[in-house]
């Protein structure tokens, strides 16, 4: 019998200290003929670090929160096959249907295959996509590859939704022999990671997905625009591209056909706005990252002025998967509006937060409370934002709300790249609409004047609006800002950037309300509007709240209730976790 | 005249195999800059208005694109650099008051550097770890489900590890 | 090429296919709102002014998304509008935005300060170069009678000047009545006037206020008859204001120049008596009341209808009006009450009849006075005596005569409304003094005599409209002392009557526009911000010494040398911006109604500098456009400046490296003629650069 042992080691399987647990297996196994595979993210973040068992090719263990003192354990029960002793690591049935309610395209090899390994990719049918659309007797041509991609219906992956093949087809259209195929890897989306997790545990997928891509569209040259901040992901990346080019997928007449496709990873500097086409292309020119206007598009006039096609990390994922399975059972998938499968990047205040993907057409209450189990530490759901700085806030009278493009729009949230951050009755919505505020003016480029001065400007009246010096008359003059932004901005950014607080407006007004005119936050989150109190009948004098204020303004005699002077408190919170009795309460 | 600050001296040297490279690649100067900051931990004028001349670019154009990432930093950092990732789930999960901790232990703060020099902190946008959230990086190594307590257990045992040296 | 047909604004236009809707537009002789868009450089897309909707896209559907119209290409058949809601919102708003991080000053403090709105920077930069007639021209555009004005005027520009955080201010006021006094003297500078338009207007009251309206829409062309009751023409000036402040030749000199551009003038005309309201309605197109405030207010204090108790004006108007008239007051004691410019007329006035003895009685204290301070310093010289905090309570008589005033002792209280602490009475102390004469000289009001048919306000004054300056009778409009707020000093008039006529001018033409204040971008200064500015003593008006002027009514200011005036000018910091007249943004701004305070937020901190000796940079103004990078980068093909930074605190920085690029751009300039604001400005060789 054949035993593998697979430790996940994304970066987030490795911050929970993966690597410690596969050094640790390494010295445990090193005299047994057990192979002991890294990896990548099977996307169950809350269980990491996870190590999964296969015998003969056959998942049949998978243990979770492993540390290194485990793995002793695991060793000798892998050796011996009596798994008795693995009981207490063994994931729990609960956990286990986080994976089985989900349908996984783009994710389809992420924590199964080894990622540095393409002859894992291979295994798992990489490659074969690729080979088959050069190959001789059946081989496709790029009008057939560009239809198939279309039967499918995928669209853009990254946000705007639009339709694949279409672009594709632009691009293809253009004239010019000089063609680039990008991928846009500048993942800024504060609370989405899908593309990290895609590259860090299948890059092999994305080099074919963009493989079919160029073909498709002519382009002899495959960029990919990745985030400085992802160092493990551009590791993997550039050895899966040189694995690739070793096999001879990247490189002149691959397999002996006449299509060549030169590889090549960019890495961003720190800038969100890239994720907007135009202004990726500036990037890659070694300008400064501000978007073009729009016409030309970067099908007609992109990198180097020449026709260009850019798609995002999970567009990609798909392709090879289309490609093998045919448009139509992608199509199959999902509703009227959007076909086949989504991923989602769960996190916020849930049980089980994680890597989830999902036929379109779920409902958001199955993805929160089926898949990921819920709200955690017993809190209670308020709202899920989704499509991040772009996005906007979903209330719970909306959970019923099924995941597709147009539904999704029309709750004044977007699908997005898929960033689904669960926020329960401790959030503050106006908190969260200045947070992505903040963002969005810090992330501007500068260039027009609605978004460098507008968001700049909504920023500040939400900053007075949660430290409590908000006036009668702001919630308006934020929604006529916010329309005045969103018609006026130049591009996606700047265009999008109102929505979190438009949203918010939407179903939270009544919160914007009570901090102008109650200067009250119903979350107890914005610490200017806090007012800390000691409970005479619980204090005991102990003195600890006193000594432990920074600012002294609690006072009080030994064995005597003490008081807080509201006006010297600076809100820290210290006095309530220091106090053994309960006494000090916060309103 | 190169640089009208005349005070930066940097070994102009090390960056050579890097102009070699890419000086004549069109588009590069992202790249540059990335490996000149590699090289000197940040980006010293002297280096700035260098690889203008050795790019056929001009400072300004230099100097603008390098202003407008985050990545770049135009004054050296400590050895040890944290940053504290502020995307939405961590900041739903309490990021601030990790900031917080960071910044009164060492007294640092946002974009700034300990007195000693061996710490310099940052806040970032997301590092795309949520579901470790509130998370840090220290240099190249995540730190994830942080609590106050458990930063500063951090910090003082690089601290220690530092004074022991 | 295919010619295309569309229509902007429902014009119908036409042009070849491929151009950008701006280029279209420009072809057809329309100018669309924009700021970043030059011809000569690629385009950008920045400012968002150029916004446009297209209604009709030529297949029967709006386009849902505003358009750029720099960037976006006209097509046949578009119906395209940007003066729909929506585009003005966004136009507006963005404006808004711009000018929330504008720091700058549009206008110099002084000219804001002026009630009339006077370009004193404009003016007063003339007379630095020496060029009078020059200077007469630029203020004619706003008060027709420089040389009086000049002389009478309470200079409200000179109280913001910012040469006073220096050391003092620019004596602005004396300077125009130089200025004026030398256009007067040869070549007098005479306004043009449009074609004749064939309209009729009467103008009642020939004083600051009439004579101002009357002369600005004569040069809009239209008949204009002016009617005063008075026996000559200059109203308050002529008949309120003593000769030692302004000679009446003077004035004569100025209204004639007045009349000279064919302005009909009837004296001793009385409305009501002479003619009726009614008659002029029907025969002008436009009748505009200017007829003042003559009567003294009363200070309703026992012992008023005494012989020997007069009103200021009265008082002042009986001198005034002929040879002859100045009655003799050898030996007299005469009071004067109250503490404005006035009293000041009055008491000074009484000197120079000769009495022995003139008290001002005044309830507050010196500093709370309204007077001009030279005024009251020039009176005490002349020896004038001051009973501060001191109220008439009774004026007690003999036979009918006066004989002594009753004075209530007074100390300041709390502050009022105003700011002004309050006066309240000692209980109890009284103070008499002998006196033979009693001034009152708290204030006019208007008579109402022949005004039937005009509401009036509480007040007694007209009641106008604050923006069309209209009355409740049509075609009837209102200004100065008469209306409102009541008195006021000469150049709250002619503000009101050059706003009045613009609006009548325009509702003559068809549409009326109300008055609207043009917006101005205004920066915070201090002090500390001007403390490098060398120190160059206020110029002082050389005056008659106080023994000669106490006893004649010839003037009591000698007047400015060339030399002086010169010198004088040369302080001016030229706070206003030097691009007013060429900045598009201010255009754009005062083309709709904005209120940028409403975004009120934090402004991005710039410091002006001044690069080589020729181009000066004030971030403050900058609108990051940029223009000015992209015009050294694509038309110099230098690359010198650059944009730095990211979002809202990006910076426009030029880098001079070596001398060589900075005689690049000693001939180039390029990038300060792109600039649409006046963020950047060439300084003209020999030229200090402007200060604040």
């Amino acid at each position: 019998m054949s035993i593998r042992i697979a430790v996940g080691k994304g970066s987030c399987g490795i911050a929970a200290g993966a690597q410690k647990v596969y050094d640790s297996l390494a010295q445990a196994l090193s005299d047994s003929d057990i192979s002991l595979d890294t990896v990548g993210c099977i996307g169950m973040c809350w269980l990491e670090p996870i190590v999964d068992i296969y015998e003969n090719g056959r998942l049949t263990e998978r243990l979770v929160h492993v540390e290194p003192q485990h793995t002793k354990i695991i060793a000798e029960a892998v050796q011996s096959g009596d798994h008795a002793a693995l009981a207490s690591l063994r994931i729990s049935e609960d956990d286990s249907s986080f994976l089985t309610k989900q349908t996984r395209i783009a994710l389809r090899n992420c924590g199964i295959i080894d990622p540095e390994s393409i002859e894992s990719a291979k295994a798992a049918g990489g490659y074969s996509a690729i080979t088959r659309i050069l190959s001789q007797e059946n081989g496709m041509t790029p009008e057939e590859v560009i239809e198939c991609i279309k039967v499918s219906g995928l669209a853009g992956r990254g946000g705007a939704g639009f339709p694949t093949w279409f672009k594709w087809n632009a691009a293809r259209q253009s004239a010019g022999d000089e063609k680039y195929l990008i991928c846009n890897a500048d993942e800024g989306d504060p609370g989405a990671f899908m593309d990290r997790a895609v590259i860090e545990s299948d890059p092999h997928t994305l080099i074919e997905g963009m493989l079919i891509g160029a073909y498709a569209i002519g382009a002899q040259e495959a960029i990919v625009y990745v985030r400085a901040e992802y160092p493990l992901a551009i590791k993997r990346l550039e050895l899966a591209i040189a694995q690739a080019r070793e096999a001879g997928f990247i490189g002149q007449n691959i397999l002996g056909s006449a299509f060549s496709c030169e590889f090549r990873i960019k890495a961003g500097a720190g800038a969100f706005v890239c994720g907007e086409e135009t202004a990726l292309i500036e990037s890659l020119e070694g300008q400064r990252g501000m978007p073009r206007l729009k016409p030309p598009f970067p099908a007609q006039a992109g990198y180097w002025q020449k026709p260009s096609n850019i798609n995002n990390v999970e567009t990609y994922a798909n392709v090879a998967w289309i490609i093998t399975n045919g448009g139509e059972a992608f199509a199959a998938m999902g509703t009227e509006d959007s076909k086949g499968t989504k991923v989602f990047a769960l996190t916020g205040k849930i049980r089980r937060g994680g890597l989830v993907e999902i036929p379109m057409g779920m409902t958001l209450r199955e993805v929160i409370f089926d898949i990921g189990g819920g709200i955690r530490d017993g809190g209670t759901f308020k709202a899920v934002q989704m499509g991040g700085p772009s996005g906007g806030c979903i209330p719970e009278s909306l959970l019923d709300t099924v995941i597709d493009y147009k539904k999704l729009a029309a709750t004044g949230a977007i699908m997005g790249s898929g960033g689904m951050v669960v926020m329960d009755d401790s959030t503050c919505m106006v908190n969260m609409a200045k947070f992505f505020l903040d963002f969005t003016a810090k992330e501007s480029c500068g260039k027009c004047v609605h978004c460098r001065i507008g968001t700049k400007r909504l920023q500040e009246i939400l900053t007075r609006i949660v430290e409590g010096k908000g006036k009668e008359g702001d919630i308006e003059l934020l929604e006529e800002l916010c329309n005045a932004v969103r018609d006026g901005a130049l591009c996606g950014l700047g265009q999008t950037a109102p929505n979190p607080v438009l949203s918010t407006l939407r179903y939270f007004r009544d919160e914007f309300e009570a901090h102008i005119r109650e200067h009250r936050c119903p979350a107890h989150t914005c610490t200017d509007l806090l007012l800390y109190k000691i409970d005479p009948q619980k204090c005991k004098g102990c003195t600890a709240c006193a000594r432990k204020c920074p600012v002294t303004a609690i006072s009080g005699a030994v064995k005597e209730p003490h008081e807080i002077n509201t006006r010297v408190c600076i809100k820290c919170s210290q006095c309530m976790s220091v106090c053994k009795f309960g006494a000090v309460s916060v309103t | 005249m190169k640089c009208p600050c005349q005070q930066q001296q940097s070994n102009l040297s090390l960056l050579q195999p890097v102009l070699q490279k890419y000086a004549s690649v069109k588009g590069s100067l992202i790249t540059i800059l990335q490996q000149a900051q590699e090289i000197y931990g940040y980006l010293p004028t002297d280096v700035l208005y260098h690889i203008a001349e050795q790019t056929g670019s001009t400072p300004a154009r230099v100097l603008g694109t390098a202003t407008f990432y985050t990545q770049f930093r135009f004054q050296p950092i400590g050895k040890y650099l944290i940053t504290l990732c502020d995307g939405t789930a961590c900041h739903v999960n309490g990021s601030a008051r990790i900031a917080a901790a960071v910044q009164e232990y060492l007294q640092v703060e946002n974009g700034g550097t300990t007195a000693d020099g061996l710490f310099s902190f940052s806040i970032a946008a997301c590092l795309g770890c949520c579901s470790l959230s509130p998370v840090m990086m220290i240099n190249e190594d995540t730190y994830g489900s942080l609590t106050p307590a458990k930063v500063l257990e951090i910090l003082k045992d690089i601290q220690k590890k530092e004074a022991a040296q | 090429m295919n010619q295309i047909h569309f229509t902007i604004n429902g014009i119908p236009c036409v042009c070849e296919e491929g151009a950008s809707i701006l280029q279209a537009a420009k072809l057809n002789g329309i100018e669309i709102p924009n700021l970043c868009n030059d011809e000569s450089v690629r385009v950008y897309g920045a400012c968002g002014l150029c916004a446009v909707e297209v209604l009709d896209d030529g297949r029967g559907r709006a386009l849902p998304k505003l358009l750029r119209a720099c960037s976006a290409k006209v097509m046949d058949g578009y119906v395209i509008r940007f003066d729909t809601e929506r585009v003005n919102q966004s136009r507006k708003i963005a404006l808004e935005l711009l000018m929330s991080d504008h720091t700058g000053d549009c206008r110099g403090p002084c000219q804001l300060n002026c009630p009339a709105g006077t370009d004193c920077q404009g003016y007063v930069k003339k007379i630095a170069e020496g060029d009078f007639h020059g200077a007469v021209q630029i203020i004619k555009e706003k008060i027709p009678i420089p040389a009086s004005i000049g002389r009478v005027c309470p200079h409200p520009c000179e109280q913001n000047c910012r040469r006073g955080l220096v050391e003092s201010p620019i004596s602005i006021a004396f300077l125009k009545a130089h200025a004026a006094d030398r256009d007067l003297e040869a070549d007098t500078y005479r306004p043009a006037c449009a074609p004749e338009t064939g309209k009729r207007i009467a103008v009642i009251g020939g004083g600051p206020a009439g004579l101002t309206a009357a002369f600005d829409l004569r040069r809009k062309g239209h008949q204009v008859t002016i009617f005063d009751a008075a026996e000559k023409m200059g109203g308050m000036l002529r008949y309120g204001i003593p000769a030692y402040r302004l000679p009446k030749n003077l004035l004569d000199r100025e209204i004639a120049e007045i009349a000279a551009l064919g302005i009909e003038m009837r004296n001793n005309m009385r409305l009501g008596k002479d003619f009726t309201l009614d008659q002029l309605r029907s025969e002008y197109d436009a009748v505009i009341l200017a007829v003042g405030a003559w009567s003294s207010i009363a200070m309703r204090v026992p012992g008023e209808e005494l012989e020997g108790v007069a009103g200021g004006i009265g008082f002042l108007h009986d001198i005034s009006s002929g040879e002859g008239a100045v009655p003799d007051l050898k030996g007299k004691r005469v009071a004067v009450c109250g503490g404005g410019n006035t009293a000041m007329d009055a008491c000074r006035t009484a000197v120079r009849c000769g009495a022995e003895t003139v008290y001002v009685i005044y309830r507050r204290t010196r500093s709370e006075m309204p007077a001009d301070a030279v005024e009251i310093e020039e009176s005490i010289e002349e020896g004038v005596t001051y009973k501060f905090l001191t109220n008439p309570a009774k004026i007690i008589g003999e036979n009918g005569k006066v004989k002594q005033i009753c004075l209530q002792v007074m100390e300041l209280g709390e502050p009022d409304a105003s700011g002004r602490r309050l006066p309240v009475p000692v209980e109890g102390k009284f103070e008499t003094l002998d006196v033979d004469l009693v001034i009152m000289a708290i204030g006019q009001r208007l008579d109402p005599a022949g005004l039937d048919g005009v509401s009036l306000t509480k007040k007694g004054t007209i009641e106008a409209d604050s923006a069309t300056f209209l009355t409740n009778l049509d075609n009837v409009y209102a200004v100065g002392d008469a209306t409102n707020r009541g008195a006021s000093i000469a150049i709250e008039a002619i503000s009101e009557g050059g706003k009045c006529a613009a609006v009548v001018d325009s509702a003559l033409r068809g549409e009326i526009r109300p008055y609207r204040a043009p917006f101005h971008s205004k920066k915070n200064v201090t002090a500390a911000d001007l403390a490098d500015r060398e120190k160059k003593p206020r110029c002082q008006m050389p005056v008659r010494p106080a023994e000669e002027r106490r006893t004649d009514f010839a003037p009591v200011n000698l007047g400015f040398s060339d030399e002086t005036a010169i010198t004088e000018a040369k302080r001016c910091l030229e706070c206003g911006c030097h691009d007013y007249y060429d900045c598009k943004l201010i255009r754009y701004a005062q083309q709709q109604e904005i209120h940028p305070e409403r975004f009120d937020g934090v402004h991005n901190q710039h410091e002006k500098e001044q690069r080589l000796e020729v181009i000066e940079r004030d971030n403050g103004k900058c609108i990051l456009c940029g223009l000015c990078v992209r015009v050294c980068d694509e038309v110099a093909g230098q690359g010198i400046l650059g944009l730095v930074g990211r979002g809202f605190p990006t910076t426009v920085k030029p880098e001079f490296r070596s001398p060589d690029t900075i005689r690049i751009c000693a001939t180039c300039g390029k990038c300060a003629a792109a600039c649409p604001t006046g963020a950047l400005r060439l300084i003209p060789s020999g030229s200090a650069a402007a200060s604040t």
